[in-house]
């Protein structure tokens, strides 16, 4: 029976990767082709349009779950490449901003270095925040799909309606969380129960969870850019306003989306505007717009990140001129107006690029107001103090804090059980961690 | 398992004991595809794994070392005491279910009863995968057709309520069961088939009621039989991987990538590449098993040729 089981899954994830493999192949088939990609679903577009711009290339175009929270698919696939000795493809597409920090590290090297691939010229026009992303001892071994900083989304319309002022201040806007709750209930300024969480609130607050310094990782919950997050969350996650959900669940939509929506604001990444509040939420047309990531009372901004996807070469990529053109194509060409289809999921990470996506942003009729001015700003503001790590942290905090703030536990309560189950996975990864 | 070549469904007891040594060659001669593939896929993978958990990644002698890297690990212990949990509590739940249903069953005239059979049997039928995504669904208040009982049994308005970590493993023997004991009910009513009928008839003449019946009567006769399901379903439960990794996945990691022993080991050997870790406790889960189907056996006498 267990025999059974196993091979039922088998089965499933066969019947998945062939049903992704014939969806997007066009009929390449693996061994003539001279450039074989793994994408997600959301980069199948460009893949597509790239396959229709040089008919000459012969492509193998694969789709596979991109997301992660720690699902293992892309290293169980890289560990038996490895083992065989083939198989791997030239150019791998990941929604996890990390993966290329363990696919250039053993056991996996896998991801090749771009210094020979993607000529200087082409390569500086990145963000430094998202150069640095990529670089693992000193080598660039990714360049960023998308950036993907957090900013505050704002339901303009509903603001007005309220008569409240959009706020600039994490302060700002705990205090108008509390007078809403009261005001106006059921409406919400943000949620805290995604896999990503962690990233708009902690480390859009300089809270030191995965700092890299030197061999050395500092993992301190203990630390005061956490605890008074937390304590500024705590009364709001209570009150309701920031409701321990994932903005991906059916609840979720059938609770706060839709024509009536009770979305007032939301700290979240660049793509949320397409993905989550018009796909996934259905607000209507006309009430959102952006706003600049909310700082700490009068420090310095910094915000947070979620996302980001990074394009990865293989190292065993057969003709990497190819494999390399299709990367430098993919980032820096596709389609920064397109619609529908075609249209760009996110931010594109390539500056040239970003000018003409912002522009077709500002026009288009969606937003309330011009988003383009508070994503520009928030492009470069995204806090170095959050190392990439080779263990994915999604997981962590799911297991760990959501489920127990769905309990009604509280975040202050949680953030040191949270740090130690990090300092476990970071151990367990390799990492010398330590607490200040 | 050992139970292949002399398994109890294979043979009525009387003509069992009439010529043992020609029925054994020709059960041999039914049971050699199987050995093909039990060696194939059962015995060279087993070997395999032993090979790797006693050596280093060198391939240099290790010692118990992989063992007691791996018993030290953090994910160790909760992992292993989610699976005992829910090993006892489906594994009680199957035998108490499985041989009340069937014998309530066979008690039944046989119109009914067949129809009951084929309806216990038909969520068996769906593919284990598929049936724990039927569940997913079924788990969601928002989504599921039975949401008042999500609501008040397991008292979730939430998905995320649904599979909180104390219910866990309650939720995977519950999805199990469904999925498995249906044909489990229909393999034990077989086997009550094969009590004579002059047994029942006896047994009726001397004043047996039809609880005596089934409680003094058959449940001792079909004894093997559960035995049997109990040593199948030890191993199958211990080696938990499919309904957790697919919560895990669908609950965007709410519930651990290493919930259960078994998805530990496939962490360490995909994540970490240790193969050598993953392999002991590979290892480890063979003997729970091992172990769980010597105490079974010896205890119910599973193969004592003359019972």
């Amino acid at each position: 029976m267990k025999q059974r089981r196993l091979w039922s899954a088998a089965v499933v994830v066969m019947a998945l990767a062939l049903v992704g493999a014939c969806g997007g192949s066009g009929g390449g088939s693996s061994d003539k082709a001279d450039v074989t990609v793994w994408v997600d679903a959301a980069r199948l577009p460009v893949a597509k349009a790239y396959q229709k711009e040089h008919p000459d290339v012969k492509m193998d175009i694969v789709t596979f779950d991109g997301d992660g929270n720690g699902a293992t698919t892309l290293q169980t696939k890289i560990q038996l490449w490895n083992r065989s000795g083939k198989g791997w493809p030239d150019v791998i597409f990941s929604e996890q901003v990390n993966d290329p920090i363990w696919m250039a590290r053993k056991p996996f090297e896998f991801a090749a270095p771009l210094e020979d691939l993607i000529p200087e010229e082409v390569r500086s026009q990145w963000p430094e925040t998202s150069t640095a992303q990529c670089t693992v001892d000193g080598k660039q071994y990714c360049v960023q799909d998308n950036l993907a900083q957090v900013v505050l989304w704002v339901n303009q319309k509903k603001m007005d309606e309220f008569g409240y002022t959009v706020p600039t201040t994490w302060q700002d806007w705990a205090a108008l969380g509390e007078k809403v709750a009261t005001e106006h209930p059921g409406y919400i300024v943000g949620n805290i129960g995604d896999s990503f969480s962690h990233w708009i609130y902690l480390w859009g607050n300089q809270c030191p969870l995965q700092q890299l310094d030197g061999e050395d990782l500092k993992i301190d919950a203990a630390d005061e850019h956490c605890t008074r997050t937390a304590s500024l969350l705590d009364p709001l996650i209570e009150n309701g306003t920031l409701p321990p959900l994932s903005v991906f669940t059916p609840d979720f939509a059938q609770q706060y989306g839709g024509d009536d929506d009770k979305v007032l604001l939301m700290p979240g990444p660049s793509w949320y505007a397409q993905a989550v509040f018009d796909d996934a939420l259905h607000v209507p047309a006309g009430e959102m717009t952006a706003a600049a990531p909310l700082q700490w009372e009068d420090e310095p901004v910094v915000t947070g990140q979620v996302g980001g996807g990074p394009w990865i070469i293989s190292r065993h990529a057969k003709d990497s001129k190819a494999a390399a053109d299709f990367v430098i194509w993919a980032t820096t060409e596709f389609n920064p107006t397109g619609e529908g289809e075609d249209a760009r999921p996110g931010y594109p990470a390539y500056a040239p690029l970003a000018t003409k996506w912002l522009e077709a942003l500002s026009a288009n009729a969606y937003f309330a107001s011009d988003p383009a001015p508070a994503l520009q700003a928030g492009a470069d503001e995204v806090w170095d103090g959050w190392s990439l790590v080779t263990y994915p942290d999604q997981p962590v905090w799911s297991d760990t804090v959501v489920t127990k703030l769905v309990a009604g536990d509280s975040l202050s309560s949680l953030l040191q059980p949270f740090g130690d189950a990090l300092t476990d996975a970071a151990e367990a990864a390799g990492y010398a961690v330590v607490d200040n | 398992m050992p139970s292949s070549t002399t398994d109890p469904g294979n043979s009525s007891p009387v003509r069992a004991t009439r010529s043992r040594g020609l029925h054994g060659w020709r059960g041999f001669a039914f049971v050699v595809p199987y050995l093909a593939l039990l060696i194939l896929f059962g015995i060279l993978p087993v070997l395999y794994a032993l090979k790797l958990a006693f050596t280093k990644e060198s391939g240099a002698w290790a010692g118990l070392q992989n063992f007691t890297h791996t018993a030290t690990d953090y994910r160790f212990k909760p992992a292993l005491v989610h699976v005992l949990l829910y090993t006892s509590v489906w594994l009680t739940l199957l035998i108490l279910f499985v041989v009340t249903l069937a014998l309530l069953l066979h008690g039944r005239a046989s119109r009914a009863s067949s129809t009951f059979r084929f309806l216990y049997y038909l969520p068996g039928a769906l593919a284990g995968a598929a049936s724990v995504l039927v569940w997913l669904f079924m788990l969601d208040p928002s989504v599921s057709p039975g949401s008042f009982l999500v609501h008040h049994v397991l008292r979730a308005d939430l998905f995320v309520e649904s599979i909180a970590p104390g219910k866990l493993p309650f939720i995977f023997a519950m999805i199990a069961f469904w999925t498995g004991a249906g044909g489990w009910v229909v393999v034990m009513y077989g086997a009550l088939n094969t009590i004579p009928q002059e047994l029942d008839d006896a047994a009726r003449i001397d004043g047996a009621g039809p609880l005596t019946l089934a409680l003094r009567v058959k449940l001792p006769l079909i004894r093997k039989w559960v035995a049997y399901m109990t040593i199948l379903s030890f191993a199958t439960g211990t080696q938990l991987f499919v309904e957790p990794q697919l919560v895990n996945q669908a609950s965007l990691g709410m519930v651990p990538d290493t919930w259960s022993s078994n998805q530990l080991g496939y962490q360490l050997a995909f994540r970490y590449a240790d193969f050598n870790s993953a392999a002991a406790i590979s290892v480890d889960l063979l003997a729970i098993g091992l172990l769980g189907a010597v105490v079974i056996i010896t205890r119910t006498g599973l193969f004592k040729a003359d019972d």
